[in-house]
């Protein structure tokens, strides 16, 4: 009762977020030079016909007027159609949000596991001489941006030793089977083993590249706040009791660190999708990355307002889960 | 035969690449079922004695000569897996902070079945019934209720209590408690050695009892061993120990102490305070030469032992020791109301503050309808129980809360309204004294920059403010190069007179102290009571003086007001409060005040 | 200061304790080599970076030779090239993280200092911004403004400076509890006074670490911002566009990818490596935890 209050009334604050959000991607996307109307109609149309267009667009209307215009819309469910692709956005979309939710998600999962092996090694080294070398270590993995870390796999694992497909989701002469677009679910529900063997191994690469470039923030994390909670009054307690070492780190320490490692986590994600962005591009990925980068050199308007928005609503839907997590597993947090 | 025998103890810390004894060759032994208080200022290594009893010592800190033995086996060259096997067993420890000893995450219930699971209790029921036998068992009530909460939930006396009762709850065979009531307030503090006392006579525990208040470890242990400096200067029974000190510590800390009965008199206040790890290693002799008030010659050459019988002291001198005496027997001169106008007049104050979240918000009364007046150079002291809005009151009468009704009238002016002008106003006519003089102080200014804010912030010249730093300094009896050092290089005694001069520099006919004695050490709280008692002489401004502890009211203040839920229920000059008292309230602070 | 020798108070003043630290000493050694690198690259290229020889495209690796670092497949030379690179890359390093700074510390200062609804409007609108991850929102300001080095480094403030905000301002809320900037308040001093003097030099650390991480992340978000094609104009040199090259010689040249790519991550570790030292000297944490 209290946890489902307390979600209740972090997730009040979200439509003013979400109003605040759209209103940014309204101003920013206005200071793009491209004319909506314009291109929405073959280049052999009046001037007249362009007239008309943007009248019917609205945006002929003061400012203000626009964005109520399109605020409406896009309560109302209507994306637009693209432009440039002369598809609705919403198909395009929901071919292009599972793809990368799906990668986002294998790859956070490969970075907090990571994550959570090297903070542990960190925090069994404390003290000893390798600490200062595996911290060093964590800093220099922490440099490597994961667009390099794509391309490095292409080459070495694509490139010179052929041992893993580089582009796509699926091998040339397989079927994506239909369904919830999760290519790794649905091949499974559709029983279909060969699928499901080619699209996780197009995924690894990718997967491996952002998940490797996000691990060293977790590390570092999950290592200083070890640390942090190895000297609370509570830990000494434990051990003062005569419980064992392990588990004094498994049930005291490990659960304490775990609020701040979902913090960091939840503002990770935003950043894990936008070098999501240019991974998808490297690898032919068919996901929102690939889409925004595509409409962006494209001037494709609606798609690039519908992706950026459905960014938000990932990393948003992203940050709820998060905040549900934390909600259960610290009850502090649900009394405030 | 001893239970825990000590010889030759010493705990070394690695100070700037130097190891420097903490203490040196300690002795002691602690038969089953008996108390022994381990007395000291802050610094003395008592708590240190209590870790090393766990071999759980802070980082740079090892034990390198001799041996702790508990029950004829040595726990410092024991295999870590054999001594675990008795921590939480054998023996238990009852910690200083209780709310952080325990895991936020954990529930009562959970606690306490992760703790009996590890005694060896198998079963759900089992575990159950344990559970609300633990809980009964120190008197913690609505067992159903309780077992379901959180440490956030419960208040600190309750989680005193919890983490008693799993001390206690593996029949140990010796019970260590360090500093176990120094965060709670006066009432629970005297519930839980009640407490305390209860269970380790029914379970015929063995306790060392951890403290630097002289008259807790009074009424709680049969035997006392008074530690300065790393050293025990003096062992023996507590009646002996207390009734005759024979060691110039002992009675120096007992005459520093403000007495609840009898006639007010002065102080003994301890000269400097104790010295520092790295001076203390390079020190010949007696370590509590430098500050001793009989000491000789020959106290600075050579060490004393700790000799004699069942009441052993280390002083060369001890037939002097009765002799010590406050500097002049007098009671600190009273106060003379002068005719004047009140400088503060509070009329139906009232704060109220919003609590909890959604759905459940509440409000809490802070401050109910509060009026009281106070005369130029009165100092009145406010006490109550946490919570009882003492501190509210204090805020309120420095502008740092708004109040939701009523008047605040500071020397004539009412400044109530918060605005620009009543802000200026207040500058010249109130200021506040921290009860944490470290977070008080900035720590990246210099203590002479810090002293001087108020000019400063009036825009005076340089050589003004520079020489009202050495008059303030002068005057709060520290030497002119402290000006020069941050606050982090200060003792906290010496921070607090800081935090005091910065908020005499503008000289203001009131001042506000929010409980500044807290967390001080007793020779420090002398000094800074001596202290207050001259720059009232000096200064005439008025104190209102909030504050837990009684018997510093007593010496102190001239009138007190007893606060209970926001609200003042008894008010008076302080002889007739503290002599017949009316309230409940009043009476129940009163008699758990230690003695 | 009598109680300091004036040599002691020398040897503070020029070999203070923050550079004591191996990897601020580290760090700063990685980031003035670049800095110098980039200041000298007119004279240190051995060619026009833009200059292009068909006539010798894709030259391998080969020190010593014209081309040390070989060709790119319109015959350019690669360490010029790179060296013409690194001034880009440090400028918007540079020039970003500070812009970001800015804007992100005076808001947080403001939210921080005046509490209420000013911050929670300010928290409210670092929590919107944030929604978008910094690549896009950065991707999206770029085509809008165009190409060019100054409206790339808007773009990357844009982006980045709720990042900068969200952590500074728990800093400065943690510093406004702290009992000497209520005391500052009752002694008289102006707002602008307290904040300055009581609640700023306790961020100060904060903001420098901050400061050489932001340095970091700027490098990579120009280059990829570069990598995708967006960034600067065709014909300036920049690492991001290096790699967009150097990808589609990735069989025949691999240096072409390998050489801005190396360039990239030595700089990011300077700048990660200086952030890294600052914090662990100026904000000292609890070490060991072996109690």
């Amino acid at each position: 009762m209290t946890l489902l209050a307390a979600l209740a009334r972090r997730l009040l604050v979200v439509p003013p977020i979400l109003l605040m959000a759209s209103l940014l991607l309204f101003i920013s996307v206005r200071v793009l030079p491209a004319d909506p109307a314009g291109m929405s109609l073959p280049p052999t149309a009046s001037a007249d016909a362009i007239a008309a267009a943007r009248r019917q667009m609205g945006l002929d209307r003061p400012l203000a007027a626009q964005y109520a215009i399109w605020l409406g819309r896009l309560v109302a469910g209507d994306l637009g159609r693209s432009v440039h692709l002369r598809r609705p956005v919403t198909a395009l979309l929901a071919a292009a949000v599972p793809a990368t939710i799906e990668l986002a998600g294998l790859a956070m999962a490969l970075a907090a596991g990571l994550g959570l092996a090297g903070g542990l090694l960190l925090f069994a080294l404390r003290g000893e001489a390798a600490e200062m070398l595996a911290d060093a270590g964590t800093t220099l993995l922490m440099s490597v941006p994961d667009f390099l870390w794509a391309l490095l796999f292409i080459l070495v694992f694509g490139v010179l030793l052929e041992a893993m497909p580089f582009t796509g989701r699926l091998g040339p002469a397989l079927l994506q089977p239909g369904g919830t677009g999760f290519l790794l679910l649905d091949s499974l529900l559709a029983g279909d083993i060969a699928a499901f063997r080619s699209a996780a191994r197009h995924m690894v690469l990718p997967a491996a590249a952002l998940g490797i470039a996000f691990a060293p923030p977790i590390m570092r994390v999950l290592h200083a706040s070890l640390i942090d909670v190895y000297c609370a009054d509570h830990i000494r307690q434990a051990r003062l009791r005569g419980l064992s070492p392990t588990r004094v780190l498994l049930c005291h320490a490990l659960p304490n660190t775990a609020r701040p490692v979902l913090k960091l986590m939840a503002v990770q994600f935003g950043l894990l999708l936008g070098g999501a962005l240019l991974v998808e591009e490297i690898f032919a990925y068919p996901g929102m990355g690939a889409l925004l980068v595509d409409a962006l050199r494209n001037a494709d308007l609606p798609v690039i307002q519908a992706v950026a928005l459905a960014y938000c609503a990932v990393v948003l839907g992203i940050r709820a889960l998060v905040a549900g997590l934390r909600l259960a597993l610290d009850p502090r947090l649900r009394a405030r | 035969m001893s239970l825990l025998v000590a010889r030759g103890l010493t705990v070394a810390a690695r100070v700037e690449g130097e190891a420097v004894p903490v203490f040196r060759g300690l002795n002691f032994a602690l038969a089953p079922g008996r108390v022994l208080g381990l007395v000291g200022e802050s610094g003395a290594g008592k708590s240190m004695v209590g870790r090393a009893v766990a071999q759980l010592l802070p980082p740079g800190f090892r034990i390198s000569h001799g041996s702790m033995e508990f029950g004829g086996a040595d726990l410092v060259t024991m295999p870590p897996a054999a001594r675990r096997a008795l921590l939480g067993r054998d023996i238990a420890f009852i910690p200083q902070q209780p709310l952080a000893a325990l895991n936020p995450l954990q529930t009562v219930a959970a606690l306490l079945d992760e703790h009996h699971r590890r005694l060896g209790v198998r079963g759900r029921r089992l575990l159950r019934e344990y559970a609300r036998a633990a809980l009964a068992a120190v008197q913690l009530p609505d067992p159903a209720a309780m077992l379901a909460r959180y440490p956030h939930q419960l208040a600190a006396d309750q989680c005193q209590r919890l983490l008693v009762a799993m001390a206690f709850a593996g029949r140990p065979r010796l019970v260590v408690a360090d500093e176990a009531t120094a965060a709670l307030d006066v009432i629970a503090q005297a519930d839980v050695i009640a407490l305390m006392r209860a269970l380790q006579r029914a379970s015929g525990a063995a306790m060392l009892f951890i403290t630097r208040d002289l008259r807790l470890a009074a009424g709680l242990c049969d035997e006392l061993a008074v530690m300065h400096a790393g050293d025990i200067v003096e062992t023996g029974p507590a009646a002996q120990v207390l009734g005759a000190p024979r060691h110039p510590y002992t009675r120096c800390l007992q005459l520093a102490i403000p007495p609840m009965d009898g006639p007010r008199r002065a102080l003994y206040a301890l000269p400097e305070p104790m010295p520092g790890l790295r001076a203390l290693a390079r020190l010949p002799g007696c370590r509590f030469a430098p500050r001793c008030p009989v000491k000789a010659d020959y106290c600075l050459r050579s060490e004393p032992p700790l000799a004699g019988g069942a009441h052993r002291s280390a002083c060369l001198r001890p037939g002097l020791v009765p002799a010590i005496a406050a500097a002049d027997a007098l009671s600190p001169p009273p106060w003379r109301p002068a005719g004047q106008a009140p400088v503060l007049v509070l009329e139906g104050l009232c704060k109220s503050f919003t609590t909890g979240a959604w759905p459940r918000r509440g409000r809490v009364d802070a401050v109910r309808d509060v009026s009281l007046r106070v005369a130029p150079g009165e100092f009145v002291a406010v006490v109550g129980e946490s919570g009882s809005g003492k501190s509210t009151l204090g805020r309120l009468v420095v502008g740092l809360e708004r109040p939701d009704a009523g008047r605040i009238v500071l020397a004539g002016h009412d400044v109530g309204a918060g605005d620009a002008a009543a802000r200026r106003y207040r500058v010249d006519h109130v200021q506040m004294v921290f009860q944490d003089p470290q977070a008080a102080l900035n720590p990246r200014r210099r203590v002479a920059a810090i002293i001087a804010q108020a000019l400063e912030a009036q825009g005076a010249k340089f050589a003004v403010r520079e020489r009202r730093v050495r008059a303030l300094l002068a005057e709060m009896g520290m030497p002119l190069e402290l000006g020069v050092r941050s606050p982090a290089q200060l003792s906290g005694g010496q921070r607090q007179r800081v935090s005091i001069a910065r908020a005499l520099c503008s000289a203001p006919p009131l001042l506000v102290a929010d409980d500044i004695m807290a967390g001080l050490d007793i020779s420090v709280q002398a000094q800074l009571l001596l202290l207050l008692h001259r720059l009232r002489q000096d200064h005439d401004f008025a104190l209102l003086f909030i504050s837990r502890d009684l018997p510093v009211v007593r010496h102190l203040c001239d009138r007190v007001l007893v606060m209970h839920r926001g609200a003042i229920v008894e008010e008076g000059p302080t002889a007739t409060v503290f002599g017949w008292p009316r309230h409940d309230c009043t009476r129940a602070l009163l008699a758990a005040v230690p003695r | 200061m009598s109680g300091m020798g004036t040599g002691r108070l020398l040897r503070r003043l020029l070999y203070p304790r923050w550079l004591r630290s191996g990897r601020v000493a580290l760090g700063l050694l990685v980031v003035v080599a670049m800095l110098a690198l980039a200041l000298l690259a007119p004279a240190l290229a051995p060619h026009d970076p833009a200059a292009q020889d068909l006539t010798l495209t894709l030259q391998p690796v080969r020190l010593g030779s014209a081309f040390p670092l070989g060709t790119d497949g319109l015959g350019r030379c690669v360490l010029s090239r790179l060296l013409h690179g690194a001034r880009l890359a440090l400028w918007v390093a540079v020039a970003a993280a500070f812009g970001a700074m800015l804007l992100g510390s005076a808001l947080a200062y403001a939210g921080g200092y005046l509490g209420g609804r000013t911050d929670w409007l300010i928290g409210r609108t670092v929590d919107a911004w944030t929604l978008f991850p910094p690549v896009v929102l950065a991707l999206i300001l770029l085509v809008g403004l165009g190409a060019g080095s100054t409206h790339l480094v808007l773009a990357i403030i844009l982006a980045e400076w709720p990042r900068v905000c969200r952590v500074l301002c728990c800093e400065v809320r943690k510093g406004m509890r702290r009992d000497h900037v209520a005391a500052a308040r009752l002694l008289g001093f102006p707002h602008w006074r307290t904040l300055l003097l009581e609640v700023v030099p306790a961020t100060v650390p904060r903001l420098l670490t901050l400061l050489a991480l932001e340095m970091g992340s700027a490098v990579v978000m120009a280059a990829i911002l570069g990598v995708i094609g967006l960034g600067v104009t065709p014909d300036q040199a920049a690492w991001g566009q290096m790699i967009a090259d150097g990808r589609a010689v990735i069989h025949q040249a691999p240096a072409n990818l390998l050489a801005p790519a190396a360039a990239i991550v030595i700089t990011v570790a300077g700048f990660n490596l200086l952030g890294e030292g600052l914090r662990r000297t100026l904000e000292p944490r609890p070490v060991g935890g072996r109690q």
